[in-house]
Parts: C-alpha cells; sequence; structure tokens
C-alpha cells in the first residue's frame, strides 16, 4: 500500500494545530525530563523514607507527602492543566466543523468493506459513564468522540502513532495459536478500530470483529477502516456479553481494556473470553503495569491518574493480579515485560494467554 | 479541595471539575492562564514564521512594510474578532475561580 488516506479530519484552523503541538510538548516536558518532577519527588521520596526508616505504606501516606511539597502540587496543577488544554483545544476545533464531521460520519455508514453493526437499543452500563482521561463527554455521549478521541490519542502519543505504527507493532507481536490456524479474530473494545485493521492486514484471510460499547467510536472505526480498504466488522457490544457462539476466535485481543473495567466486569470480561476463545486460541492483552515492584512516585502517579485523570478503576485494575484471573478462567499465560514501549517507558505490559 | 466525588461503580473517586492543586484558587487560575498564555505565543510565533517565510519566498512583502501597515475596517473587526477569542482562551480561566473555596 503506497498512501493510506489521512482518516483524522484535519482541524478547523492552523492556530488550533499550533496550540495542539504545544500541547504535545508541553506535556512531554512536564512528565518528562525537562521539567524533571519525577526523578526529583521520587528521590525526596526515597530519601524520607531511608531517613525514617521504613518504606513508605499506601497511596495515602505518599500523596500527603508529595502534597505538603509545593513542587509536588504544582506538578499536580501543570499534569492537570496539560490534559485540560488538549480537550479544550480538540473539541471547539471539532465543534466548529460539526455539521460536516456529523455528515461524514452518515456517508460512510452503509458503505463497505465491513460492516457496521450498531443497536438502537443499545444501553450504556452505569459504570462506562465516566469522562476518562478528562475527555468531554467521555467516550459515547457525543457523536463526535470518536474523532475527538483520534484526535486526543495521536497527541498522547506524541507523533509515535500518527500512522498507527505503535498499534501495527503490537498486534504484530502478537503470537499465533500453536497449530498456525487463524480463521477468526475478536478486538475486545476496538475504539476506533486501530488494532482490528492491523490484524485484518497481518491476517488478510480472517474474519475480524471489532467490538466497543460505544457507537461514536465505532462509527470513526467503520469509516476509518472502509476508507483505507479493510473489511473489518465493528459491532457494539459489550466485552463482557459479546453475544459470539463458544470457542469462536482464533485470537481475542484487547488493548489499554482492562484498566477502564470495574474490578467486577474485569472477571466477567475474562470469563467470556474463554468462552469464545477456542482450545489453543490466543488470548493477548496489553495493559498498564501493575502496582508491584513500583516506586514510590510511579504509585503516586497512579493514584493522580485514577483521580484526576478520569481513570476511576485503574487504580484496582494495577492491585489486581490480572495474570491470576486469567489462570482461573482457563488460560495459560506466558508473557515477558517488553524492552520499550511507546508513550513513556514503563507503563504497560503484556499477558499472552493461551486457551486450554 | 473543591472536589466532587463522581465514581459509577466503586474504584478511587473521581475529583470534581476543577480541583485546587495549589494554595488558593488564584494560584491555580494564574498557572492556567499563564499556559494559556505560553500556548498562544506560540501558536502566533508559529503563524508569523510560517508567513514571513512564504512571503519571502514568494518575494511579496518586505519586512519593513509589515512593520507599517495600517489595518483597513475589514481587517480592524477580524483582529477584534480576534483578540476575544484570544481573551477568552487566556483568561476564562477568571471564570474557574470559585466564589469561596
Ligand atoms: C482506551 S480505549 C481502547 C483502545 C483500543 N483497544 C485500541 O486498540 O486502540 C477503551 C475503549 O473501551 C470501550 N469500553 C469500555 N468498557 C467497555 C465494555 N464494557 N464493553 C465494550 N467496550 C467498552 C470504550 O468505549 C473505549 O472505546
Amino acid at each position: 500500500m503506497s498512501t493510506t488516506p489521512e482518516t483524522l479530519p484535519p482541524l478547523a484552523r492552523r492556530s488550533d494545530a499550533a496550540y495542539l503541538d504545544f500541547v504535545e510538548g508541553l506535556r512531554e516536558f512536564i512528565l518528562g525530563k525537562g521539567a524533571d518532577f519525577e526523578e526529583r519527588l521520587n528521590s525526596a521520596l526515597e530519601q524520607t523514607s531511608a531517613s525514617r526508616g521504613r518504606p513508605w505504606g499506601d497511596v495515602e501516606e505518599i500523596r500527603e507527602f508529595v502534597h505538603s511539597l509545593p513542587i509536588g502540587r504544582l506538578r499536580d496543577r501543570l499534569a492537570r492543566s496539560q490534559q485540560e488544554m488538549k480537550w479544550h483545544a480538540i473539541e471547539r476545533s471539532f465543534d466548529e466543523q460539526r455539521t460536516q464531521l456529523t455528515a461524514e460520519l452518515a456517508k460512510w455508514d452503509e458503505r463497505g468493506p465491513g460492516r457496521l453493526l450498531l443497536d438502537p437499543t443499545f444501553e450504556h452500563p452505569a459504570y462506562t459513564n465516566v469522562h476518562f482521561h478528562l475527555q468531554p463527554g467521555g467516550y459515547y455521549k457525543d457523536e463526535l468522540s470518536g474523532f475527538l478521541y483520534h484526535y486526543g490519542t495521536k497527541v498522547f502519543f506524541r507523533g509515535d502513532n500518527d500512522k498507527d505504527e505503535l498499534h501495527a507493532k503490537l498486534v504484530g507481536t502478537v503470537p499465533a495459536p500453536t497449530d498456525g490456524k487463524v480463521h477468526r479474530i475478536l478486538d475486545l473494545a476496538c475504539s476506533i478500530g486501530q488494532s482490528s485493521t492491523a490484524f485484518r492486514r497481518r491476517y488478510p484471510e480472517a474474519e475480524v470483529w471489532g467490538i466497543d460499547h460505544s457507537a461514536p467510536m465505532l462509527r470513526v472505526a467503520h469509516r476509518r477502516a472502509a476508507m483505507q480498504g479493510d473489511a473489518v466488522n465493528f459491532a457494539q457490544r459489550l466485552v463482557e456479553k459479546t453475544g459470539f457462539p463458544d470457542a469462536h476466535f482464533d485470537i481475542t485481543f484487547a488493548f489499554i481494556l482492562f484498566h477502564e473495567l470495574p474490578l467486577r466486569i474485569i472477571h466477567d470480561t475474562v470469563r467470556e473470553a474463554a468462552r469464545v476463545t477456542r482450545r489453543g486460541g490466543i488470548f493477548a492483552i496489553y495493559d498498564f503495569t501493575g502496582t508491584e515492584g513500583k516506586s514510590p512516585y510511579q504509585r503516586y502517579h497512579r493514584w493522580f491518574d485514577a483521580r484526576h485523570n478520569g481513570e476511576p478503576y485503574s487504580q484496582d485494575f494495577c492491585d489486581c493480579r490480572l495474570g491470576d484471573i486469567l489462570t482461573a478462567n482457563g488460560f495459560e499465560v506466558a508473557a515477558a515485560p517488553l524492552a520499550k514501549r511507546a508513550g513513556g517507558t514503563g507503563y504497560m505490559q503484556h499477558w499472552f494467554a493461551t486457551r486450554v | 479541595m473543591s472536589d466532587r466525588v463522581q465514581t459509577p461503580e466503586g474504584g478511587t473517586p473521581i475529583v470534581g471539575d476543577d480541583p485546587v492543586y495549589l494554595n488558593d484558587p488564584i494560584q491555580d487560575a494564574t498557572v492556567r492562564m499563564l499556559l494559556e498564555l505560553a500556548a498562544q505565543v506560540w501558536v502566533e510565533r508559529e503563524r508569523r514564521l510560517t508567513l514571513e517565510a512564504l512571503l519571502e519566498k514568494k518575494g511579496i512583502v518586505a519586512h519593513d512594510e509589515i512593520e507599517r501597515h495600517t489595518p483597513d475596517t475589514v481587517l480592524a473587526a477580524r483582529l477584534k474578532d480576534e483578540r476575544a477569542r484570544f481573551l477568552e482562551d487566556v483568561f476564562k480561566e477568571l471564570r474557574r475561580v470559585p466564589l469561596n473555596q
């Protein structure tokens, strides 16, 4: 494929793009070496625990200490602001083009390749009503949510995923079942379908399904795939209740889904994945690393992300042992940490599980 | 903190809309305005550099001409609109300072 069509709609103005370019740089400066908050705060934490002669206890104790330092509170202010600034600019820019963008989505709904299956009677479970990472309207309440999300994650990945390189890489790393048979693939919580299309390109003969509860996400996923000529089916379903037959899929996939589910639904989803993945099939998961073995600052950051960046379920996810939950539901887990990940080192890990 | 708890199902309670991180809300607003201002400065610089490069490339305008230019009524009105947008971007933060904390 020589040229892939641009599926992310342009912003309304050049100045919007420049503003977001600034935010991308600001984000990197604040979270990275520029402001150097992480290393400075972490060494303050470590020195304090050393001089007290005991390790840090619960995250509340860490939080109290960080908030006692002006620099800790300033870091929080800046981290919150860069996220708010990002959404402010994206929302306004797409809002100005609302009529055209809505028409653009409608134009693609019925076109192929691939089908879009929306459920007009769909009811969103209460736990999904969260504005994750402060996205205005959350994942499903604005018909332009999918476009907002696409631009938001573009800024989040700091240019490393402009051509979906990250998705292609992660999908490329998923091991095939040992018998080599890959006829059907399920992408759980596919959002705008970047992993789904990567699977279809990796396995052009396979039937690929992307499911999500958000219709606006799925419409953007469908438009994007159809524009690129990728035949993927997108359906409005819950990950914990997919509606597919038993043992239907050779590969089931979930990229950064689990940290956005309450613990109860994590269990339900793993059980559902075990039901729809055939014996010998693979359930591949990429998500946040666990709390175990984390530096005090990293533990603080997890709390901050949960409370101040709209990730209420992430703390429980990071504290749970997903490997054990997989094993208890009929999977055999083999996973090693990835050497290097985009979007910041050390925040993501994978679980490659085989259905036994 | 102006925390409004919002968590549909368990987990970590999410902070409310305009959390106060610094010693008082005015400090928070000041930092927010500073960031907005820095963003605006960059937006302007990016545009000016682009424009100057284009003008120069096409041999259309000398720098001196920009310095001496007086806007006509259409441009003057547009500049007023842009200024309102600029002020809104930076100083909308003032609306977020709570009446009492
Ligand atoms: C961070 S995004 C996932 C990114 C995506 N997997 C990718 O490859 O880029 C989280 C997605 O999960 C979806 N989601 C959350 N809970 C869900 C559920 N119970 N059932 C279906 N989708 C869900 C949201 O609508 C959102 O699109």
